[in-house]
């Protein structure tokens, strides 16, 4: 059954990114590629020619590729079984070495400091985590299930903990392509840290990062809005993406600097929320 | 069967190892972290390290570095140290082997990055031997209050409405896990860039945000 479930996040993370792509474009003025143009380019990648670059460290080139689907696919399987936030988040933070070591494996400068600007904007988003400490304040578990449970009999998340939900909005645009804090594959460093995994190992890498764009959006959906159908945590992933489309059209890449700056000004927001719910018991 | 008594943080326990009264143990939270952990440290032990590539300014020319054998011999064995430290931090079901084991995380660390004959890197690996030093401080501060206040050290006691942990303690404990692990302090220096030895630099910053992520578990639970 998770299976299918994987195959699902795969089509319909691939396709997301599509239609991401598609409103970007338009909003921008520009006809834009056909919504299925991600998953045409998967296949493409698929059956490209494939080599592994001289200078790589050929193990770590290759197996990183395998960590980015395996860590993803189970935050999928936890998501879908009502398992720890605290797991998801766990593997969000893990993606972070997964993009590091894509960079560092290649010996390429351009993917090292992609690789090197994914560990800087970590430093930012780690403190972050406090979400999930205020939601456990708030709850009082961590569960996906239970969190679900709690926001049908109390009202939604979105509303009662708002602050939290802009700051994990905030991560979850952080991750979704072209993103004005995607520094990690800004045009100046080319592809950054994916620029030297070409063929199938890009392919490997979209289905990994399809995965992670539905599973990013359903837990949003999950956690502030609540339990739904799986038809409608669908549809709910989308609209939440196109919100998201909207920012990622009208707003420029940041700098590294200005990224850090503004998640850390989001931390900042969240620090004082917390401190707030602390006062007031 | 030892039970967690809260298992709204992150479930059941998975599996337990009792060492006499210490008994270390696996939920599904720390099982990924000690299975990614696992993963890398043992692609640390198969893989040899990338030849990176340098562009030579003012010209096109780029030149590669080598790393010696001996240098990556030294890695390994600093790498595989470091993973086998995070695992046994994951592991732990008592705070001061919690704290050893990152204390232990810092100084292989520190080897990591110290292997490299670079005049700049071998400057950052000293103030990243300062930094780790100072944070054991905060680190095991935490555990002292801790066993202090509560006159225990494990979790499973720790872990229940029995025992109250001081908010400072939860702090202290943070500041010394981030200090010990110093993967952003290391990556927001340009130095990094100078370094090569991709899997054994990445053990770094496999164990900076295993413990992180561990330590995070720990003090919510408490």
């Amino acid at each position: 059954m998770i299976l299918l479930y994987i195959l699902f996040a795969v089509f319909a993370g691939l396709l997301f990114h599509g239609i991401h792509r598609k409103v970007i474009a338009r909003i921008q003025t520009r006809p834009g590629p056909p919504i299925w143009q991600e998953i045409l380019h998967v296949l493409k990648f698929s059956f490209k020619q494939t080599w592994i670059p001289k200078t790589a460290s050929k193990i770590l080139f290759m197996a990183i590729v395998a960590a980015v689907i395996a860590i993803w696919s189970g935050a999928l399987y936890i998501l879908i079984s009502g398992g720890s936030l605290l797991i998801i988040f766990g593997v969000y933070l893990l993606h972070k070495i997964t993009e590091h070591g894509l960079g560092l494996s290649s010996g390429s400068p351009y993917g090292k400091f992609g690789a090197i600007r994914s560990v800087i904007s970590a430093a930012s988003e780690i403190p972050l985590i406090a979400s999930i400490a205020i939601i456990y304040l708030i709850t009082g578990s961590l569960m996906i299930s239970d969190i679900t449970a709690y926001q049908a009999s109390n009202g939604i998340l979105l509303i009662t903990a708002f602050p939290v939900a802009i700051a994990m909005y905030i991560i979850v645009l952080s991750k979704v392509p072209y993103s004005p804090f995607g520094i990690i594959e800004a045009k100046e460093i080319v592809s950054g840290n994916k620029t030297e995994h070409f063929g199938v190992w890009r392919a490997g890498l979209e289905v990994g990062f399809s995965i992670k764009t539905f599973v990013l959006l359903a837990t949003f959906i999950t956690l502030f809005i609540g339990a739904m159908p799986f038809w409608m945590l669908v549809l709910a992933s989308l609209i939440l993406l196109l919100t998201m489309s909207f920012v990622c059209a009208v707003t420029p890449m940041l700098s590294p600097y200005d990224a850090v700056t503004i998640q850390i000004a989001v931390i900042i927001i969240v620090i004082i929320y917390a401190g707030y719910l602390g006062v007031m018991g | 069967m030892y039970e967690l008594e809260n298992i709204n943080i992150e479930g059941q326990v998975v599996t337990f190892i009792p060492f006499g009264d210490i008994v270390g143990y696996l939920t599904p939270y720390t099982a990924i972290l000690f299975i990614f952990a696992a993963v890398f440290t043992i692609i640390a032990l198969i893989s040899k390290p990338e030849k990176q590539v340098d562009i030579a300014f003012g010209g096109d020319a780029y030149y590669t570095k080598n790393v010696s054998v001996k240098q990556m011999r030294f890695q390994r064995f600093m790498a595989a140290a470091c993973g086998l430290a995070t695992m046994g931090g994951v592991l732990s079901g008592d705070v001061f082997n919690f704290t050893l084991f990152t204390a232990m995380v810092g100084i292989t660390n520190i080897g990591i990055v110290a292997s490299i004959k670079n005049r700049h890197i071998l400057d950052n690996a000293y103030e990243y031997g300062i930094l780790a030093m100072v944070g054991t401080l905060p680190l095991f501060a935490g555990a002292a209050i801790i066993v202090a206040t509560t006159g225990t050290l494990s979790m499973w006691i720790l872990f229940t409405p029995l025992v109250t942990v001081p908010l400072v303690a939860k702090l202290l404990l943070v500041i010394g896990v981030l200090a010990e692990g110093m993967a952003p302090v290391y990556v927001a220096k340009a130095e990094i860039t100078r370094a090569p030895g991709a899997p054994f630099i990445l053990m770094v910053h496999v164990s900076s945000l295993v413990l992180f992520l561990r330590v995070i578990e720990i003090v919510i639970s408490m």
